[in-house]
């Protein structure tokens, strides 16, 4: 049925379904490019949104996009399996009133008189446990036209994002859905709260900036002042003119003028400094999963040594032993030995 | 060049919006280059420059605002950091000191700070310089009086 659209994680080179994914993997068809978000009411991207902006012109099915293809695809994924034969009578059942030319999501099909009368509830069976009975994916899109009648369970109320999504028997996934839709919540508060900020280089709103790229901040680990990525990025590693010093000018902050040795990306703007420091740990902790090139699996040398935010790591997934070599120093003073090498010594030798 | 056009063009839109914030400073972008910027700047007062007003020149590389404008005294001025010739101004922030954030604006204030606070320790104009190490500060007053008269007061008729 869906196979008419064109799927996005193929289209980016990424599906992992393959052969089995309910969308097209031909380049011919047409790619659903309609913003879901906006048909349900709102889209947090508003004009920035990569999808179209489209007012559904069905009142009823604004939500049956996502919710035809999960339907049709629940039986093999949930415990279906033992009504045998049950698979090719439903595709059997929905060819006649879904036409091949038509996109699936411009369908009515589920307010279609015919699934009224009861092969759903041939689906799931009600001898099954309630923990193992599906919720009604309409309830928790929005609305449920079939409302009372419904066969499946319709979930409970979530607080967070006021959708009936939370399953009544299965207080894990309850727990873990509020978890996560909290957290989106908060992440797009910081977003619309980080909207107005500028930045002091460019003048302009970091997150009104043309490209994605451009609209993130680059936050100085020694001060709260605000600035885009690529100016403080642009700033820290311009040409340092007559007389500037590195650390005193570049690397300070444009504003304070306190010295930073490191910028983080965000592409949101923190409000207490719990926030600032979660910021920095998850960074940081991307950084340490990703392999140094300098290090480069124990060929290299890393410039950054101990340092370094990136991983050290050999070959066989052994993490790099860090020895310092402490010298004592003429004036009694003990120094970190930077790694020696033989081949220093050897390319300032003379041979006569 | 992009973003230095960019980021004047922001300048030139806050300083049309604040005109009369600050009644000191007045600036004024080229008719037909935005990277040449002229300002007029009231002497401040209580010092030897009260009464008079100076022009200021701005050339504003492409590298804005990650280089600083080359800023010059178009008006003649007897002041130890500015070269008596030339009209160039010798003060931290223009060289070695810059920072983005300043802005034009910003940095003729800067200017007004330095005619009322001079470094006879880095001197541009020498005689000014040894008259106010010297401890002359009458000498230096009055001369630095006598030029702002000259050529930043409309002549009397």
């Amino acid at each position: 049925m869906s196979k008419r659209i064109l799927c996005k994680f193929f289209a980016h080179g990424a599906c992992l379904k393959g052969e089995h994914c309910e969308f097209s993997h031909d380049w011919k068809d047409p790619p659903n490019n309609i913003c879901t978000y906006y048909q349900k009411g709102v889209c947090s991207y508003g004009s920035r949104c990569r999808y179209e902006h489209v007012k559904p012109s069905w009142p009823e099915s604004s939500a049956s996009s996502s919710s035809t293809i999960s339907l049709a695809s629940r039986p093999t994924s949930s415990g279906v399996t033992t009504v045998p034969g049950v698979l090719p009578e439903l595709s059997a059942l929905s060819r006649p009133y879904i036409p091949p030319n038509k996109p699936a999501w411009s369908l009515e099909s589920m307010c279609d008189d015919s699934l009224e009368n009861g092969e759903i509830e041939e689906l799931e069976p009600r001898n099954l446990k309630p923990a193992d009975r599906s919720i009604c994916s309409f309830a928790a899109a929005g609305n449920c036209p079939r409302g009372e009648k419904c066969p499946h369970i319709h979930g409970d109320m979530c607080p967070t994002c006021g959708k009936h999504c939370l399953h009544p028997f299965r207080p894990e996934e309850t727990e873990e859905h509020m978890k996560s839709c909290e957290k989106k919540q908060k992440h797009l508060e910081a977003l619309r709260r980080s909207q107005e900020i500028e930045c002091s280089v460019c003048l302009d709103r970091v997150l009104s900036k043309p490209t994605a790229a451009e609209r993130k901040f680059g936050l100085l680990s020694e001060c709260d002042h605000p600035f885009c990525i690529s100016c403080i990025r642009n700033w820290r590693s311009s040409s340092p003119t007559s007389g500037m010093d590195v650390n005193t000018a570049l690397r300070a902050c444009p504003i304070c003028r306190k010295l930073s040795y490191f910028v983080i990306p965000s592409v949101i703007w923190y409000y207490s400094p719990e926030e600032k420091r979660e910021i920095i740990e998850s960074y940081k902790a991307k950084l340490r999963s990703i392999d140094c090139k300098h290090f480069n699996f124990g060929n290299g040398n890393c410039p950054f040594g101990t340092s370094c935010f990136y991983k050290h790591a050999y070959r066989d997934g052994r993490l790099e032993e860090v020895v310092l070599r402490h010298l004592g120093a003429e004036d009694g003073n003990t120094v970190i030995a930077k790694d020696i090498r033989l081949s220093d010594f050897l390319s300032n030798l003379h041979i006569r | 060049m992009q973003a230095s056009r960019a980021r004047l063009f922001k300048e030139y839109k806050e300083v049309q919006r604040e005109k009369s914030a600050d009644p000191d400073i007045q600036l004024v972008c080229d008719d037909s280059n935005i990277f040449k910027w002229t300002a007029l700047i009231k002497g401040p007062s209580e010092t030897p420059f009260e009464g008079g007003v100076f022009q200021l020149a701005f050339a504003v590389p492409e590298q804005y605002p990650l280089q600083p404008p080359q800023v010059r005294f178009l008006t003649k001025i007897f002041h130890p950091n500015v070269h008596f010739k030339t009209g160039e101004i010798c003060l931290d922030i223009l060289k070695n000191a810059w920072s983005p954030a300043w802005t034009l604006q910003s940095v003729c204030r800067a200017i007004i700070a330095l005619m009322a606070h001079p470094e006879p320790d880095s001197p541009l104009n020498c005689d000014s310089g040894n008259l106010l190490r010297s401890g002359d500060i009458r000498g230096y007053q009055s001369m630095a009086k006598m030029y702002t008269r000259l050529a930043a007061m409309p002549k009397k008729g």
